[in-house]
């Protein structure tokens, strides 16, 4: 297996894996979109709402806010050693809301979020919650839990993870040169020279296969096709965690529940013979 | 996750695991298929909404169908580690 990183900031990574296969990128898109952890508020308590949303809208809105995790000094709900319904201060994070619209409309924004611990704060602070107009008032309590996004797309650490095969193009000598597959091509994959056609960005193609219909002569000179074992895998943290981070916790937690299959599969063998 | 074998002879298993969903069971099917002892391999998840699956196994006869279950889930987890490995190689160096 032979990994190359793409492209990597605080919030995308884009990697090059060779020597594997899709059940197995399949298995670690499935986990990171449904059992990585990451924080969200989970429940509210609203003191006061005179603004015109419900209650239940702004909670929504709240739920939606994408939080800063910390994977290392917070417990889920169920694993936590408190067995608390409410929870304790290992898996549960308050946020408060105070603000009232003094002099004229007022937009609240993410930022007004105070939080009791630093580290646990919104992504963003201009993500907009709510309208205020003058004289109207929000007081509420959030609680911030960990969850898995199986349960709530809130609690997903990713906005998008997707992979798709390397693609592999040849143009055969046959070609004429017409161009009618550089104008048609949705990801601009090629490029004219001349009398020739040139791949000039390979890994942007999504094999549609648009140019080799569009081509005018028979048999088409371009074979389009891709490495069966060869992908681009590319995530985009919403801002939780770290791409880097997400994807290793994917790993283990892939890990974890192979572990625990073995094992449950070798007590069955037990109990049989 | 739990157990239950739903039926089982001499080189065909079939077990009923719950909690698990075609993330694992994919991963296990490939897995299986590619070993040369077994005949037939599959998985069924009777409810989306429900987390368990049944996963269907039936070796040539040389190998017992837990044997050949049990080297698959290891085959996967040396996989997995080594992307692991790779990833932090990589990693570290970008
Ligand atoms: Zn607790």
């Amino acid at each position: 297996m032979e990994i190359e990183v793409l492209e990597k900031d605080e919030k995308n990574m884009r990697l090059l894996i060779r020597g594997t296969n899709v059940p197995h990128v399949n298995a670690l898109r499935r986990i990171i979109m449904t059992e990585v952890p990451c924080m969200a508020v989970d429940e509210i308590v609203m003191l006061e709402n005179s603004s015109i949303l419900q209650d239940e809208i702004v909670a929504h809105r709240l739920g939606l806010i994408p939080l800063k995790t910390d994977l290392d000094s917070y417990n889920l709900p169920e694993e936590c050693p408190c067995k608390s319904e409410f929870g304790c201060n290992l898996c549960r994070v308050t946020l408060t809301l105070d603000v009232e619209a003094k002099e004229g409309t007022k937009t609240v924004y993410s930022d007004e979020l105070k939080s009791e611990n630093p580290e646990i704060a919104p992504v963003s602070g201009k993500i907009p919650l709510v309208k205020l107009a003058k004289e109207q008032k929000i007081r509420l309590e959030a609680y911030v839990r960990l969850g898995k996004g199986k349960n709530h797309a809130k609690w997903q650490p990713v906005s998008m993870c997707t992979y798709k095969y390397m693609p592999k193009i040849e143009i055969s000598k046959n070609c004429d040169g017409c161009g009618k597959c550089v104008d048609i091509c949705p990801r601009n994959v090629y490029a004219k020279t001349e009398n020739k056609v040139e791949i000039r960005n390979l890994m942007a193609c999504i094999l549609c296969m648009d140019c080799v219909e569009a081509c005018t002569q028979n048999p088409p000179p371009i074979e389009v096709s891709w490495e069966k074992d060869t992908f681009i895998f590319s995530l985009e943290s919403s801002g939780a965690l770290s791409p880097e981070r997400i994807l290793s916790e994917a790993i283990k937690i892939l890990d974890k529940q192979l572990k625990e299959f073995e094992s449950q599969i070798k007590v069955k063998k037990i109990e049989e013979s | 996750m739990k157990v239950k074998a739903l039926k089982k002879t001499a080189n065909e298993l079939k077990i009923e695991v719950e909690g698990v969903g075609h993330t694992l069971c994919n991963l296990l099917q490939k897995r299986l298929l590619e070993d040369a002892h077994v005949e037939s391999a599959g998985y069924d998840v009777p409810h989306p909404l429900a987390s368990n699956a049944i996963i269907y196994v039936r070796t040539k006869g040389r190998m017992k169908a837990e044997e050949v279950l049990q080297s698959a889930v290891e085959k996967i987890r040396e996989t997995n580690k080594e992307f692991g490995k790779e990833l932090q190689k990589v990693l570290k160096k970008a």
